[in-house]
């Protein structure tokens, strides 16, 4: 009974202590700002360039993501629209590329097609269904770029794999073929240096 | 009362302990609750790209102009309950400029023995390109709608374009075009080159 009266100062003290330790950790929290990583503004540069785009695709496709949760699920539906447009880099055409047999036939080895420019423009996409749980958040903004950035590498790898870079040359060949006869030339040979190109 | 204390002193202990995480993660150096709760990596469905047009094209370019940008929409307020919102990002995208070679007529190229004219239309901007990866939203206050994410993000495309014609763009490009057909056609063996630029309409 003695040792019972005894302790309970002690438990209040302990009590009084944690809640001091309590109260000084609220104020570090207070004191500690959110880390937010500051905006990078790189610099503005402009390039050079020496492509030849020669096929463009128009292609789209729907991204449609289900957040399923045992206390709610979230749906969400985008129609999404790109632009992908193909050709020859002409940088990498150099001296030994070019044959002239006389003045009236030439041979030419072109450079490898390539995807040269990928767009998906704001205005071709569109939230067809949005729907979330009434214990759920909704999509924010950070999550639906996320989503669409997620199709965005979809549609870049299912591109890759069409036939835009067989088209792409084909293309850079009657395109140049046509040029090089305008310009007087009545033999036109055209091949291209590997195959494929990057996705 | 003995109980009470011992719920009290859990409660406590507790409540240090989340103040102790508290700080670790606002500095990053701890995941937040948040992100222990979420589903960690969103994947969306598998869904098929489908080809709507194929067009042959005949664009040369010669320019193009990276940039970076923070977007500030500002505070708007909602008409009904005038709620704040607000939403800056960091559009990452480019400028692209060049000829539109499909325009060249019969007319446009002139041969004389060892000597060539070429005349091309005006250089312009062909493509202002900032694809959603190029998006990187820094703060989201409020409830920001899909379509007014999309207002922001077309105006900001309109940024980069007025930017790169500020820099230059169309008189870097119509230099570069220039540079790259001489030495096209000096390839091919003429010993004059000529490539007369249209003025801009």
């Amino acid at each position: 009974m003695n040792s019972e009266i005894q302790n309970k100062p002690v438990k209040f003290k302990r009590l009084l202590i944690l809640a001091v330790v309590l109260l000084a950790l609220l104020a570090v929290n207070l004191a500690i700002p959110k880390k937010k990583i500051p905006p990078y503004v790189g610099v503005r540069t402009l390039k050079d360039l020496a492509e030849l785009a020669t096929v463009e695709y128009s292609v789209t496709k729907i991204v449609s993501y289900k957040d399923v949760a045992w206390y709610g699920d979230r749906k969400i539906l985008f129609a999404a629209a790109a632009t992908v447009k193909a050709g020859i880099d002409l940088n990498e055409l150099n001296d030994q590329d070019i044959k002239l047999d006389n003045d009236s036939a030439v041979s030419i080895s072109l450079p490898a097609p390539k995807i040269l420019l990928f767009n998906m423009k704001p205005e071709n996409m569109r939230e067809i269904f949005n729907e979330s749980g009434i214990l759920r958040s909704d999509f924010s903004n950070t999550e639906k770029d996320g989503l669409l950035s997620q199709g965005e590498k979809d549609i870049r790898a299912k591109v890759g794999k069409m036939d835009i870079l067989q088209r792409a040359a084909r293309n850079a060949r009657i395109l140049i073929e046509s040029w090089l006869k305008k310009t007087g030339f009545t033999a036109v040979h055209i091949v291209f240096k590997g195959k494929g190109g990057r996705p | 009362m003995k109980k009470i204390l011992a719920v009290l002193q859990i409660i406590l202990l507790l409540a240090i302990l989340f103040m102790l995480y508290s700080p670790l993660a606002k500095i990053g150096l701890l995941p937040s609750l948040g992100s222990i709760f979420r589903n960690p990596q969103p994947r969306i469905d598998e869904t098929p790209v489908i080809i709507q047009q194929v067009k042959n094209i005949a664009q040369m370019f010669t320019q193009t102009f990276y940039d970076e940008y923070v977007y500030d929409s500002g505070i708007i307020r909602t008409p009904l309950l005038k709620l704040n919102k607000r939403l800056i990002f960091i559009a990452k995208g480019e400028v692209i400029s060049g000829f539109d070679l499909s325009e060249l007529s019969e007319k446009s190229i002139i041969r004389r023995d060892k000597s060539i004219v070429v005349k091309l239309p005006p250089a312009r901007i062909l493509e202002v390109v900032i694809n959603p990866s190029g998006f990187d939203t820094f703060i989201e206050e409020g409830e920001i709608t899909f379509e007014e994410s999309k207002k922001f993000h077309e105006d900001a495309r309109r940024i980069f374009d007025r930017n790169a014609r500020e820099k230059g763009i169309l008189r870097n490009s119509s230099e570069q075009g220039k540079q790259m057909l001489e030495k096209f056609f000096r390839l091919l063996g003429f010993e004059s080159v000529d490539i007369i630029i249209a003025e801009a309409g």
